[in-house]
């Protein structure tokens, strides 16, 4: 009967059709017919880009994260900032004073080459950036000393091009959201990793001991579990945790903010996966060759590394990029009520936490944050999503 | 069946003493104790004056003492003054408790009327355009900031359209104005909260509608009831629905304690006189009695919600046995 209904294939597609298919290569084939979770990786892939190259961006652009303006505060999108001459002057000043040395450079071959004529001679820098912008550069192109470019940077600087706006400081908008993208999905990734890893453990060494192991460990799973854990959250995240033995050890000075909030995070969301490793582990237990591997007198730890892992894997891997996008979610609510990443370190929770105030004069700080928080997430969602769909055996089509 | 109550009733309540005492021993550690503030409001204050304080309040005993002596003043019902609105925390407590209890009662039955119609509706058409849409909306609603969806909303329709209040919980002045006046009032400003609180558990919500509801027409009672020549509408409701819930009740449960915790950022947002909002306050402004008082009494709220769900689980699936 299948041979009436089926086109008589060519030898080529036999060959294809009996070439026999890797394990990646089946989830991969599976994974990408999953538009929505192709869509997310892709975003993911460009937010990951964007935020390992924030330095770079940074370079290019010649926006500084933390660079304060009160004049140039509530920008909205896409204008131009110019710096007024209190600003300007306030630069050269602050040139003269810490490098002296530069400044007289210049100084003197702006006067040699009589390019502008002051009254005084220390008047010539303050003279040049009161300039029109295109005139100072043009000036300062003529200039051969090494420390040129000094000056033009700085001139530079003066006019500068907001894509996203100014924030209640008048810093950039733009550039902290490429930082921010840097610390909001470093700590979901890295969350959702060293979370696992627990989950792991604990999970593997629920399942293989059974008993009492069992016994007290799912019980402090499921305890936790039904926590709510915002309230919690809150009560730790609001304590000094370096006055608690032991912990100061994992907490350094620098970044501490971001190391707390990871280290928070990471104790209250490895309990899904130890439940999911746990139950794997279970029923692996009684297969035929875990008894064999146990009969060759393979010692406990070699069972559970070798034999019962890579059978954990995948389930485990879906769960992790579930987590990547819970994640950046509590993150960002923990930042947002003003006890996760402390300023002035950018994280979009926290130009949220800065923004709520400001919906009237600025609402446009508000949304952006959060919008790119929404898109993150619900890539990871879809991902995982589609990950399942993928490794599932049981909708596996060939 | 009794036996099972038992045990997870005592289970609860050692989850219930560990965490107060977790709780307890973390708020010592928060910068500045309530003497150092009192330091801090009187400069003139000596340093026998800050002892003599020290030992009234008993803060130069060893945290767990101090845990003993607090759980004893608990248990008789003295729950102490909050240091910042000078009224008994018991005072404070009850109305707070009430106003949370409403806003999660609202934003629940709102998140299952939108829910379960779009989950059946999907599940029984899997595939379908209508599926297709639903999933991808409760994966957005699963995503959502709630947060942030707070604020787009008030930035719509409290700053723009000027529709609804941006925040808080009833009109100043409005009580005694008759019963409907106060509870529309209220209703009024319980909208905004009510949605922003609601979007993630729909999303929940409508997935396992639509997987249970798969599972459940997937069975053979399914197949036979259609055999017999039973309508449509019986065979979903009857048959397929009512085998549909039982996982529906134990996500019911598990999203009791997610709803608190949308709860407290929820109030804090909207200026919502809840008791989220007071354990956030209490916590930031370093208010022991109240943070304490609120955050154990809040959690074991909780906590008893999610034991009575689970034992409402064997109610409903007298399959299941408890040993």
């Amino acid at each position: 009967m299948s041979s009436a209904v089926m086109p008589a294939l060519t030898e080529k597609q036999i060959q294809k059709l009996e070439k026999s298919q890797t394990m990646f290569q089946i989830v991969m084939r599976q994974f990408v017919e999953h538009r929505m979770a192709l869509v997310g990786s892709v975003i993911i892939a460009f937010f990951i880009l964007i935020s390992l190259a924030a330095p770079l961006i940074e370079q290019f652009t010649g926006l500084d994260p933390s660079a304060q303006n009160v004049f140039n505060r509530y920008k909205p999108p896409m204008t131009m900032a110019t710096a007024n001459s209190d600003i300007k002057e306030t630069a050269v000043s602050q040139l003269i004073q810490l490098q002296p040395q530069v400044a007289a450079t210049l100084q003197s071959e702006l006067i040699e080459k009589n390019l502008i004529i002051s009254a005084k001679p220390e008047d010539v820098l303050y003279d040049l950036v009161a300039k029109d912008r295109s005139e100072a550069l043009n000036i300062v192109d003529q200039l051969k000393s090494s420390e040129a470019p000094i000056l033009k940077k700085m001139i530079k600087g003066f006019e500068t091009y907001h894509l996203f706006g100014t924030d209640e400081l008048g810093r950039d908008v733009f550039i902290r959201i490429i930082y921010g993208a840097r610390v909001s999905i470093g700590v979901g990734v890295l969350v959702a990793i060293v979370s696992a890893l627990i989950g792991l453990l604990i999970g593997a060494l629920a399942g293989f001991y059974g008993g009492f192991i069992d016994t007290a460990l799912m019980r402090i799973t499921d305890a936790l579990i039904s926590l709510p854990l915002l309230p919690v959250l809150i009560v730790i995240a609001a304590v000094d945790l370096t006055k608690i033995p032991g912990i100061s050890f994992f907490l350094s000075a620098q970044n501490e903010s971001i190391y707390k909030l990871v280290f928070i995070l990471c104790l209250f969301s490895w309990m899904t996966v130890a439940r999911l490793v746990r139950g794997a582990i279970l029923s692996l237990r009684e297969r035929e060759y875990i008894l064999a591997a146990r009969t060759l007198g393979a010692k406990d730890s070699t069972i559970i590394l070798r034999h019962m892992f890579p059978n954990v894997m995948a389930p485990m891997l879906v769960s992790v990029t579930l987590g990547v996008g819970e994640s950046i979610l509590f993150e960002a609510a923990l930042s947002f009520l003003g006890l996760g990443i402390q300023p002035p370190t950018p994280s979009w929770g926290n130009m949220l936490f800065n923004a709520q105030e400001l919906i009237y004069q600025a609402p446009f700080l508000a949304i952006l944050p959060g919008l790119l928080i929404f898109l993150t997430v619900i890539s990871f969602n879809f991902v995982g999503d589609g990950l399942q769909d993928a490794i599932d055996p049981k909708s596996i089509r060939r | 069946m009794s036996t099972y109550i038992t045990r997870r009733l005592i289970q609860t309540l050692v989850v219930i003493g560990l965490l107060s005492y977790m709780c307890f021993y973390l708020m010592t550690l928060m910068p500045g104790d309530p003497v150092e503030i009192m330091i801090s409001s009187n400069p003139r204050i000596t340093s026998e004056d800050v002892a003599r304080l020290r030992t009234l309040y008993g803060l130069d005993q060893p945290a767990y003492v101090r845990y003993v002596n607090w759980v004893k003043d608990f248990v008789r019902g003295e729950l102490g003054y909050s240091r910042t609105y000078r009224v008994p925390v018991s005072e404070l407590m009850g109305p707070r408790l009430v106003n949370t209890f409403y806003l999660s009662l609202v934003a629940m039955i709102f998140s299952l009327a939108i829910a379960i119609p779009l989950g059946i509706y999907s599940g029984l058409k899997p595939g379908s355009k209508f599926d297709y849409i639903v999933n991808f909306l409760s994966f957005g609603g699963i995503s959502m900031p709630s947060f942030w969806l707070g604020i787009v909303l008030i930035i719509i329709f409290a700053v723009n359209l000027q529709w609804l209040p941006a925040g808080g919980t009833q009109t100043v002045g409005i009580e005694g104005q008759g019963f409907w006046a106060e509870f529309f009032d209220r209703l009024k400003y319980l909208i905004l909260p009510m949605l922003s609180l609601s979007i993630q558990q729909i999303g929940r919500f409508s997935r396992f509608t639509r997987s249970a509801m798969l599972e459940a027409m997937r069975n053979d009672f399914i197949r036979t009831a259609k055999a017999k020549g039973l309508s449509h509408q019986i065979v979903v409701w009857r048959h397929g629905f009512r085998n549909a819930l039982i996982p529906l009740i134990t996500i019911f449960a598990l999203s009791i304690s997610s709803l608190f915790s949308g709860a407290l950022i929820t109030e804090t947002l909207f200026a919502y006189q809840g008791a989220g909002r007071l354990i956030y306050e209490s916590i930031m402004a370093n208010d022991f009695n109240v943070a304490m008082v609120s955050f154990v009494i809040s959690v074991s709220m909780v906590l008893i919600m999610n034991l009575v769900a689970d034992i409402c689980y064997g109610v409903a699936d007298p399959r299941i046995a408890y040993n």
